[in-house]
């Protein structure tokens, strides 16, 4: 998966290239309009992470240009600004998602891999992990070909875990990641709890592997090896 | 009490007691006056008698002087030269009354023989006289007072007019607002200098508003990216298994730059609403906007065993910003959950006036007007302290009010829709 991140502030740059390459993807960077035109125009990307305040003009104005060309890269925007407006702004425009700073770095690598899998296979788009299947969009997932129901919350959980293997994934971003606003509720960390327990349950009972494992006091990681 | 009336009051107080005290002097004077001249002019008379009884031959052949009585006695012996002027009452045959007369009696030798000589002249009365200047002066004092009164009326609006035009802008000056304010000019010095320092003030005030709100925008966004690297970086210190110690640090960084960002996050909203960012308005159904909230909270109001007890309205619709609507239900139902107990209670009302929520719990340890402040948070460590203050920025923005008490166990929180327009949909006979 190759992606090109367009992000003026070095530091953060640095961070995401170097979380995205851990997470197995070829990352390419932009850090102003002009370079990132370039690199969109010369470049094929799976997926575009773009920062909307840029040196040298909005990144709005780099949607608008793909569109343009007809380029259907899919395009995650990254915004300081937390407001419904840029939001919809974004989304209209043709962005396919959008994340607000300060963003969970799994949480970015969750939201690449799911508006690359809309935008790349329409049909069978499901996540495919060993003898794991999840589909999207659907409570469901298969173990060893075995149709298992979940619920929305262990939809989401599973499909955010699967989404980072091998990565540790804090509470807090699990509970930013499942209930946004409410991610500060007294005890939305126990419901992670239950909620990994129903889950491992479910994959272990229809002889999954165990892949979902606890680390004390930080929180869970999806081992895959 | 307007400070027109105030000083209409002090003027015709002043005005009746200045006239009261003019009016007695006035009658005093004129009094005393008539009386003077009464006495002088029959002194005068007592010549005219004594030179005419000087030229009388015979004193069977008098002639009496018209309007005064005239009484001339032979006396044995001439006692006395003194002229006694005396005021005594004659009864009067016509008015049938006695009248008041002043009586000038003297002794006078006409050609060797002694004679007592009486003048007596009627006086009006004192009485009528002071009656009658009483009158006449209070029918003048109360025209007086009349013209007076509306007079000033009419002379302190137009003076005052500028000032209160000026009061009236300030009442209307709203800091969020802000915008140029203009007071009239006025020909008097005093109110321009006020107008002119009034200017400055609200000019300073807006423009300190205006800085004070850009620096706490600015502030919050540019700390967003910082936040983003700390993050980033953490996250990935994580990832390459530190210590378990080492892990415990950076977790509880982690949860400062949560805290930070949720801060942040809080601080950008108020400031978002006060710049009426959020204007786009829709007819918003309340219960079922409520209900939609309650769903999404329904693992932590099941997983504590809250009851929840809803009276909603189906007709109550209301005109808000949706994304406001969202903002202010959600802060308010999850408060009402956080700070719920085990095994509590929450209580859903809505009605045309407004919404009442209420969730049982311990009371507060700050003072209750003090809930709605920016980062009053009581014994809530890990809170930002920025819902409410929320709420309560989007109730102003709204023109509702909301209230704050805690009876009976219960934290109450009532928001009405005062100014606020409320649709009741036809209800479908």
């Amino acid at each position: 998966m190759k992606i090109l991140i367009i992000e003026d502030e070095k530091q953060l740059l640095e961070s995401i290239m170097t979380f995205l390459k851990e997470s197995g993807m070829n990352c390419d960077k932009a850090s102003s309009l002009a370079e990132a035109v370039e690199k969109i125009d010369t470049s094929e990307y799976d997926c575009i992470v773009l920062d909307i305040g840029l040196p040298d003009g909005s990144g709005l104005k780099i949607i608008d240009e793909m569109q343009k060309k007809d380029n259907q890269t899919a395009i995650v925007i990254v915004s300081a600004k937390n407001s419904l407006d840029d939001r919809l702004v974004g989304l209209n425009f043709g962005a396919d998602d959008y994340i607000t700073k300060p963003f969970h770095m799994p949480e970015l690598v969750a939201r690449i891999k799911s508006v690359v899998r809309r935008r790349t296979v329409q049909e069978k788009n499901e996540i495919c992990f060993n003898e794991l299947r999840v589909v999207p969009n659907e409570m469901l997932m298969y173990v060893n070909n075995k149709m298992i129901s979940l619920t929305k919350k262990e939809h989401e959980l599973l499909v955010y875990l699967i989404s980072n293997p091998n990565k540790v994934l804090t509470k807090e971003s699990i509970a930013e990641f499942l209930w946004g606003d409410h991610a500060d509720m007294a005890d939305s960390f126990d419901f992670i709890y239950s909620h990994i327990k129903n889950l491992r349950k479910k994959i272990t009972d229809n002889g999954g592997n165990d892949y979902l494992k606890s680390i004390y006091g930080v929180g869970y990681k999806f081992v895959a090896e | 009490m307007k400070l027109l009336n105030i000083t209409n009051r002090y003027y015709i107080i002043i005005a009746l007691v200045l006239l009261l005290l003019s009016s007695a002097f006035l009658a005093y004077r004129v009094v005393y006056v008539v009386d003077n001249e009464v006495s002088e002019h029959m002194l005068f008379e007592k010549l005219e008698i004594e030179k005419q009884l000087a030229l009388q031959e015979d004193l069977q052949n008098i002639h009496f002087i018209v309007g005064d009585r005239l009484e001339i006695k032979p006396i044995e012996k001439f006692t006395s030269f003194r002229v006694s002027i005396k005021d005594t009452v004659i009864y009067d045959l016509y008015e049938k009354e006695k009248v008041p007369y002043r009586l000038l009696s003297y002794q006078q030798l006409v050609k060797g023989k002694s004679y007592n000589i009486k003048l007596a002249r009627r006086l009006t009365e004192n009485k009528q006289l002071v009656s009658g200047i009483f009158i006449s002066l209070l029918l003048v004092s109360i025209d007086i007072i009349i013209c007076f009164y509306f007079l000033n009326r009419w002379f302190s609006s137009r003076v005052w007019n500028p000032f209160y035009k000026a009061l009236n802008i300030l009442k209307n000056f709203d800091v969020q607002k802000g915008g140029n304010v203009k007071f009239q000019k006025s020909k008097v010095d005093e109110f321009n200098t006020l107008n002119a320092e009034l200017a400055k003030l609200t000019d300073k005030v807006t423009r300190d508003y205006r800085n004070l709100r850009e620096f706490t925008e600015n502030m919050s966004h540019e700390t967003q990216t910082p936040l983003a690297i700390i993050r980033s970086k953490l996250e990935i210190l994580l990832q390459n298994s530190p210590s378990e110690e080492n892990a415990k640090q950076i977790l509880s960084t982690l949860d400062s730059v949560n805290r930070l960002s949720k801060m942040n996050k809080g601080l950008i909203m108020l400031t978002r609403i006060e710049n009426e960012q959020y204007s786009g308005q829709q007819e918003i159904h309340l219960g079922t906007l409520i209900h939609k909230h309650l769903e999404d909270l329904e693992l932590f109001i099941t997983s504590r065993d809250i009851q929840v007890h809803t009276t909603i309205d189906n007709n109550v619709h209301i005109r808000m910003n949706p994304h406001l609507a969202g903002i202010l239900f959600t802060n308010m139902l999850s408060n009402s959950i956080k700070y719920n107990k085990n095994h509590g209670d929450l209580f859903i009302e809505v009605s045309q006036d407004g919404i009442k929520i209420a969730n049982s719990g311990e009371p507060l340890i700050i003072p209750g007007q003090e809930v709605f402040e920016r980062f009053k948070k009581g014994d809530a460590p890990d809170s930002v302290g920025l819902g409410l203050a929320i709420v309560k920025k989007i109730i102003d923005h709204q023109d509702y009010t909301i209230h704050y008490e805690y009876v009976n166990n219960l934290h109450t929180f009532s928001i009405r829709f005062e100014k606020a327009s409320i649709h009741i949909e036809e209800i479908e006979a």
